[in-house]
């Protein structure tokens, strides 16, 4: 007798569960890219749905939706899975990867930074399916030659006649490692927001504001890398000190911000507020917390980490330093860095736009700042300068959006 | 594409399946890889999914002295990589057609013979080799020959209320040679005309028994015995005349626009005295080789 276990998994069987109702949500609790994740769902509720919307992880793609174009293929219990063709109510237990497990833009895996070489992305959207099928293929068969190539990865779809690129791509990564391609690279601990409603059918929370009790007490930084770093300068024409007295002053400071509202001041230089922030019709309000964790006089430079989250389940983390320092002409050079941690819906625009945005709004930021330390007020930043702000914006984006596929992100933009 | 609502239960009994099933709104989920396509495009709206995967009664696969057993819960990936499953050399053959990897590593064999697709490769395998189905249901239970298993497109002998517990394939036997071939527009699809073949030989090297069941051509799998058809000679150039007649009888299935009944019964009758004469030298080399 030869009994049967998953020889890639230590998961043989999930555990029972009790009966759900169609109408009911049930807690799932699953590993997804090394993270502990909960989510809340209802049992129709497919898992492909599940990481997009309520863990923010948009990598995995959906097309068909019944099984056919492999577009969301991701790795469950050590094999490729189609995540549209699994109900997470069955994933209880389930050790998940993702396209987003796979590597960072930082440290890619062979088979990104081969797809990137032979040109085997071409439109991209089946690229995280590809990706996915050829770890799979490459961990279970390393020795898979060129020839069954074709076969083997007809399990996902290309639409774009990207085909030969892919293959020479999973063929050089084959070569490369003939006793198996290396491990997910990004699978350490990460932050993963949920937005507490399964979605779809009418069950779980609505869809609303989240209170501001639900932000945590104290602000905390992922330890994972940052989905984007901005790095911004800006000469200012008042001197240093004046400067940071407004740098210093937390309530100043945050007017000068676009879009942001201090509403709390709480013990132990921390504030809750709420910023806005729109780009053509999208549109995120996030109840944020900061929590200034330094503050040097003698240097000129604060550091606060802040956390925000809106009502769509987009998330942003960040680690801001501002520096100011003498400039020239008894002026101020101003430095913003900041570590920026996205999750959700944000994280769709990329690494580009949402550092241009971030740049654009620090160019504003530090005009106001600039306003602030001649007057010791600001003029709150009204339609106009918001407008200001997007057609800036929009403006430098262009020609990004003419490389990425104008129709793409419009069709992004006008996503509910 | 998303499925009606449905009610989700994971027992941890065979019994407890089975009264879950009672009352024929609930349908059994394993793999789902054939019922959740079903669901998203809205052709099914059971009221309740009964996962069968934390059963361990049903998620094995052994070898026992009438056959390979595979129980309900066992996923055809697990049974490809499976080295106990050599026994029964027409389910490796088989296998990388069944749909495609991503598929198998969560489908079950058993699920793809409780579905009965026309065009499916594990049914046929299993009609081919004569292989007996296990149901349990609330009349307890009993086994169904594959053949008498599937009753027609999507159809089988198993009720509402009725589980799959497990399909026993026959191990092969010294003597024995299989074929297995299909045509599909992309690997792993559904196939157009696909046959499988098993040629028995006796201990001179002549043909004792020939058996080939079409699918992909009809609704259901179509089983002949087609011994005589060796009558005419042994090499596939011979067979070709006599496949040909058997395509104009066993293709019944209508044009669509992937191929006309002309062209499936034109795939049928080379597929069929291909497998049929490799079937023969295979069953000589294991007559040998024994």
């Amino acid at each position: 007798m030869t009994a049967l276990s998953d020889p890639v998994s230590s998961r043989t069987h999930p555990a029972p569960r009790e009966r759900v109702a169609a109408d009911e949500t049930v807690e799932i609790a699953m590993t997804v890219n090394g993270t502990e994740a909960t989510v809340a769902v209802p049992p129709r509720a497919h898992l492909a749905d599940v990481l997009r919307e309520q863990l923010g992880l948009t990598g995995t793609h959906l097309g068909c939706e019944h099984g056919v174009c492999g577009m969301c293929t991701i790795m469950v219990d050590g094999q490729a899975a189609r995540a549209c063709l699994l109900f997470a109510v069955q994933c209880e237990g389930a050790d998940i990867v993702t396209v987003e497990g796979l590597g960072t833009p930082d440290d890619q895996h062979p088979l990104q930074r081969a797809f990137s070489a032979h040109h085997g992305l071409q439109c991209g959207f089946c690229t995280p399916g590809m990706l996915m099928s050829s770890y799979d293929l490459l961990r279970s068969t390393p020795d898979v030659t060129a020839e069954e190539l074709p076969e083997q990865m007809s399990g996902v779809l290309c639409r774009c006649t990207g085909y030969r690129g892919i293959l020479a791509a999973v063929d050089d990564v084959a070569q490369t490692y003939p006793d198996g391609v290396p491990g997910p690279k990004a699978c350490g601990h990460r932050t993963l927001v949920g937005r507490g409603s399964g979605g779809g059918s009418g069950a779980g929370a609505p869809a609303g504001e989240i209170p501001a009790a639900a932000l945590p007490e104290q602000v905390e930084l992922p330890s994972g890398p940052p989905s984007a770093v901005v790095e911004v300068t800006s000469t200012l024409r008042s001197p240093v000190d004046r400067v940071w007295t407004v740098l210093n002053d937390f309530d100043l400071l945050a007017r000068c911000l676009p879009g942001a509202r201090l509403t709390e001041v709480l013990d132990g230089d921390r504030y809750r507020g709420r910023a806005t922030v729109a780009l053509g019709p999208v549109k995120l309000s996030f109840d944020g917390l900061a929590q200034v964790v330094e503050r040097d006089p003698a240097a000129h430079r604060l550091r606060f980490h802040a956390q925000g989250a809106d009502a769509g389940g987009s998330a942003t983390r960040a680690d801001v330093v501002l520096a100011a320092e003498s400039g020239p002409d008894g002026g101020t050079v101003l430095t913003a860095h900041a570590d920026v941690h996205l999750t959700g819906r944000v994280a769709q625009f990329g690494r580009a736009l949402a550092g241009d945005v971030s740049r654009r709004m620090f160019e504003q930021f530090a005009a106001s700042v600039d306003e602030a330390a001649e007057t010791g007020s600001v003029t709150a930043p009204g339609r106009g300068a918001q407008l200001r702000l997007l057609l800036g914006t929009a403006r430098d984006t262009v020609g990004a959006l003419a490389r990425r596929g104008l129709g793409r992100l419009r069709a992004r933009l006008r996503r509910p | 594409m998303k499925a009606a609502p449905f009610a989700y239960v994971r027992p941890a009994t065979l019994d407890d399946v089975l009264a879950e099933l009672a009352g024929g709104d609930g349908k059994v989920l394993a793999g789902g890889q054939s019922l959740v396509p079903v669901l998203a495009m809205r052709l099914g709206r059971p009221g309740t999914l009964v996962d069968i995967t934390a059963v361990p009664a049903l998620a094995s696969a052994t070898v026992e002295k009438d056959g390979y057993r595979v129980g309900a819960a066992v996923r055809q990936r697990a049974v490809e990589h499976d080295p106990a499953a050599r026994a029964v050399p027409l389910i490796g053959m088989a296998m990388p057609f069944v749909g495609h990897r991503e598929l198998r590593s969560r489908g079950t064999v058993c699920g793809s013979l409780a579905h009965a697709d026309p065009a499916a490769e594990l049914p046929a395998v299993a009609c081919c080799l004569d292989a007996r189905v296990e149901l349990a249901g609330p009349a307890g239970r009993r086994t169904v020959p594959a053949t008498e298993f599937v009753t027609g497109a999507m159809s089988t002998a198993a009720g509402p209320e009725d589980l799959v517990v497990s399909v026993t394939f026959p191990a092969a036997a010294a003597g024995e040679g299989y074929g297995f071939a299909e045509i599909a527009r992309r690997h792993g699809d559904f196939a157009l005309a696909g046959v499988v073949t098993r040629v028995r030989v006796g201990p001179g090297g002549a043909v004792t028994d020939a058996r080939l069941t079409g699918f992909g051509v009809s609704d259901r799998p179509v089983t002949r015995d087609v011994t005589g058809l060796f009558d005419a000679g042994e090499t596939e150039h011979d067979l070709r005349p006599a496949t040909a007649a058997l395509a104009e009888e066993v293709v019944d299935t209508g044009g669509d626009t992937h191929g006309s009944t002309g062209y499936r019964r034109r795939l049928f009758g080379v597929l069929a005295a291909r497998e049929l004469s490799r079937g023969l030298r295979r069953a000589r080399d294991r007559r040998e080789t024994a």
